[in-house]
């Protein structure tokens, strides 16, 4: 009708067409920067564990080959009965160099083959009476130096004084190497042995058996604990100071230095209440202290993520308050508690400070019997082998942190594969 | 003009029935600080469908859900008054509440079947009060429930799949089947169709039609108009009083209270 108030209302539309034309340019250009942005972060954090990844594996995986040297062994009966295998070892170490003399240079020949090689003889005759009178061709495990030099980690054209290996020794190797004597073999004793001094010899089992029964003692202490709490704090109890203390405190916990609870532990479980001091059921205690917040904090969010719907129907049912929460909460709100008691596990396994506190850092060569009996864990057998000069260390060092991280994987690929199954929507 | 306000807000019409099952004297609740429902008494008789009705927030699924003690999960909610049930005090120390709400029913908003098979659904009440001796008896429980909620011929093939894999309608037939497969007296709907299309509305309407000959119903609702369709008596409510109460009939053809006419001519609400 109004001719020129419907043209000043055309112009302001041109107007702000315009207008946001310009600034959807700058939004869109604000965007693009945002997803830059968000896409380098990203990277950088797969650059990283990637690069992690590399570097361990890198170092590490040899570990799971091992040198042997095969030699024929005469099992003499007499240094069979006095139980002299080493002389056994040495013996067929000069049939091969029967040119070798003085002590000097025998020394050099003995150690191309590990100390430990006398008791894998005991063992295998121990298991096979038999061998005793005869002869047989046997696979030694070859010291950690010639391991290492086998393994290329260390440079045998180095100048001899820079080697660990002499150059007699080289050529002892190499002669061993063109008489096909000289072998690799799988890594079993990695996995079955406990401790050593001897890199070669080393393993892993002591730590695994430990890192398993500290674990089991975790778990069986903070997962039931862990939920009762949070059933008790989210469904039963009062709103009042009190839950509110308890609720900051439980949070104040779990931002608690775990070489706080290491010390707790010391003080209590083990002078207090004179739990063995090194020992999985000590570690365990230490750990359920360390990890019960992460359970609680988890059980808690998992109870609330049920919806109040289900409660008002169990309630309304004239189900009890126990029967609501027994049989309608914690079926749904479990998935999210078992993940978050498998994170916290994953936590705890790759926890060590905690544990040097209450001497978990002994060198402990026998593979633990039980809960009681002295142990370490794997994490501290890293620390401790990652302390040793032994450069062949370095490699079971890696080795095991490879073992860590698998066991840490499968952990959370359990709990992603626990959420994905049971999730349930609403 | 205190008096003024509190004589506009004495509730008009007849509050009580010859022999009722539920009985509501001088019922005050507040959540905290903040009043929901003042001073308001109303009997239920037996066999009725009594609808309350009134805008948002005026208190009527407060009164609801006093009469199985929901109330009580709400932290702060105190109630005071006498709510009596068969002549007992269902606020009285000696009333177990786990009792009270297997007597009287409740269906909600929205549909809310416990995440398990449809038999488990309709199970669950008779399993822990312990009303069937065995299996056979079980089934049949499940079975007469889920007819009587009309929910037999849909399901009768799948009873082990899960109840929340039915339709809106069909899930809260199965709630229905579930609140009766314990034989209560009385049975709460909190707005049960105001997540529900046209047509499972309908059905759910009939359903609570042919429940009246068993069970008492006190159902909430927005809708007029189903007020006016399933129930004998409507209680209308306004900020936490209630206004006035009378035979259905007679509100929507007649009703007495301003504030009634206002609400039901659509001058507020």
């Amino acid at each position: 009708m109004n001719r020129p108030e419907l043209q000043t209302v055309a112009a302001s539309q041109q107007r702000v067409r315009e207008r946001v034309g310009r600034s959807l340019r700058r939004r869109y250009r604000a965007e693009r920067r945002f997803r830059a942005c968000g896409l380098g972060a990203v990277l950088a954090g797969v650059l990283a564990v990637g690069g992690l990844f590399v570097s361990i594996v890198s170092t590490g995986y040899s570990v799971f080959w091992q040198t042997r040297i095969t030699l024929d062994i005469q099992f003499v009966p007499e240094a069979v009965r006095a139980g002299d295998f080493t002389a056994l070892v040495r013996a067929a170490l000069r049939q091969q160099f029967p040119e070798v003399e003085g002590r000097q240079d025998l020394r050099q020949l003995y150690g191309l083959i590990s100390d430990g090689a006398g008791y894998e003889l005991r063992d295998r005759v121990a298991a096979e009476p038999g061998l005793s009178g005869t002869t047989a061709a046997i696979a030694l495990l070859a010291a950690d130096d010639v391991d290492q030099l086998r393994k290329g980690r260390s440079d045998r054209h180095a100048p001899e004084a820079e080697r660990i290996i002499s150059d007699r020794q080289l050529a002892w190797l190499d002669e061993l190497d063109r008489r096909q004597r000289i072998h690799r073999q799988f890594n079993r004793e990695f996995f079955t042995a406990g401790d050593s001094r001897e890199p070669e010899q080393a393993g892993i089992r002591g730590a695994l058996v430990g890192s398993f029964l500290t674990l089991l003692v975790t778990l069986l202490l903070s997962f039931p604990i862990g939920v009762a709490a949070a059933v008790y704090l989210e469904e039963f109890a009062p709103r009042n100071r009190l839950t509110d203390l308890i609720e900051v405190n439980i949070n104040n916990l779990a931002a608690v230095p775990s070489i706080v609870f290491g010390l707790l532990g010391l003080a209590v479980f083990i002078q207090f209440f004179g739990v063995p001091r090194s020992a999985p059921l000590a570690g365990g205690l230490v750990l359920t202290l360390m990890t019960l917040p992460t359970i609680i904090i988890a059980s808690r969010a998992a109870i609330r993520a049920v919806p109040p719907s289900i409660r008002e129907a169990a309630l309304g049912m004239g189900a009890s308050p126990l029967q609501m929460v027994a049989h309608h909460v914690l079926p749904l709100a479990l998935p999210g508690m078992l993940t978050g008691a498998i994170i916290g596990m994953a936590r705890a396994l790759g926890e060590s400070a905690p544990l040097l506190m209450i001497g978990m850092v002994a060198f402990i060569a026998d593979v633990p019997a039980g809960a009681l009996s002295p142990a370490t864990v794997l994490p501290v057998q890293v620390f401790l082998w990652a302390d040793s000069p032994e450069p062949a260390f370095l490699e079971r060092t890696s080795g095991a942190i490879i073992v860590l991280l698998v066991f840490l994987l499968l952990m959370n690929a359990a709990a992603v594969i626990l959420r994905q199954k049971f999730e349930r929507r609403w | 003009m205190d008096l003024e306000r509190q004589q506009q807000r004495q509730t008009v019409g007849d509050i009580t029935v010859p022999d009722p099952v539920i009985c509501c004297r001088g019922v005050n609740v507040r959540y905290g600080d903040k009043p929901a429902i003042r001073d308001v008494s109303l009997d239920i008789a037996h066999h009725e469908v009594i609808a309350m009705i009134g805008p948002s927030g005026c208190g009527k699924s407060t009164l609801l859900r006093c009469l199985n003690r929901l109330n009580d999960t709400i932290p702060g909610a105190v109630v005071t008054g006498t709510i009596t049930l068969d002549g007992q005090d269902i606020y009285d120390r000696q009333q177990d509440v786990v009792q009270l709400r297997a007597r009287v029913g409740m269906v909600f908003q929205k549909p809310n079947p416990f995440p398990k098979s449809v038999y488990e659904n309709v199970a669950y009440g008779p399993r822990i009060h312990g009303l069937a001796a065995g299996r056979a008896e079980l089934d049949e429980i499940v079975q007469t429930s889920l007819q009587r909620a009309g929910l037999w011929d849909e399901v009768k093939d799948r009873l082990n799949q899960p109840g929340t894999a039915l339709s809106g309608g069909q899930q809260q037939r199965l709630c229905i089947a579930r609140t009766i497969a314990v034989s209560p007296e009385v049975i709460l709907m909190d707005e049960p169709c105001s997540a529900l299309d046209p047509i499972a509305t309908a059905r759910i309407e009939d359903l609570i039609d042919e429940l009246r000959q068993n069970f008492t119903i006190c159902i909430v609702t927005h809708s007029m108009q189903q007020a006016a369709r399933v129930s004998q008596r409507t209680a209308y409510f306004h900020l936490g009083d209630l206004i006035e109460v009378g035979p259905t009939e007679r509100i929507f053809t007649n009703p007495r209270h301003r504030l009634t006419e206002d609400y039901l001519t659509g001058r507020f609400g």
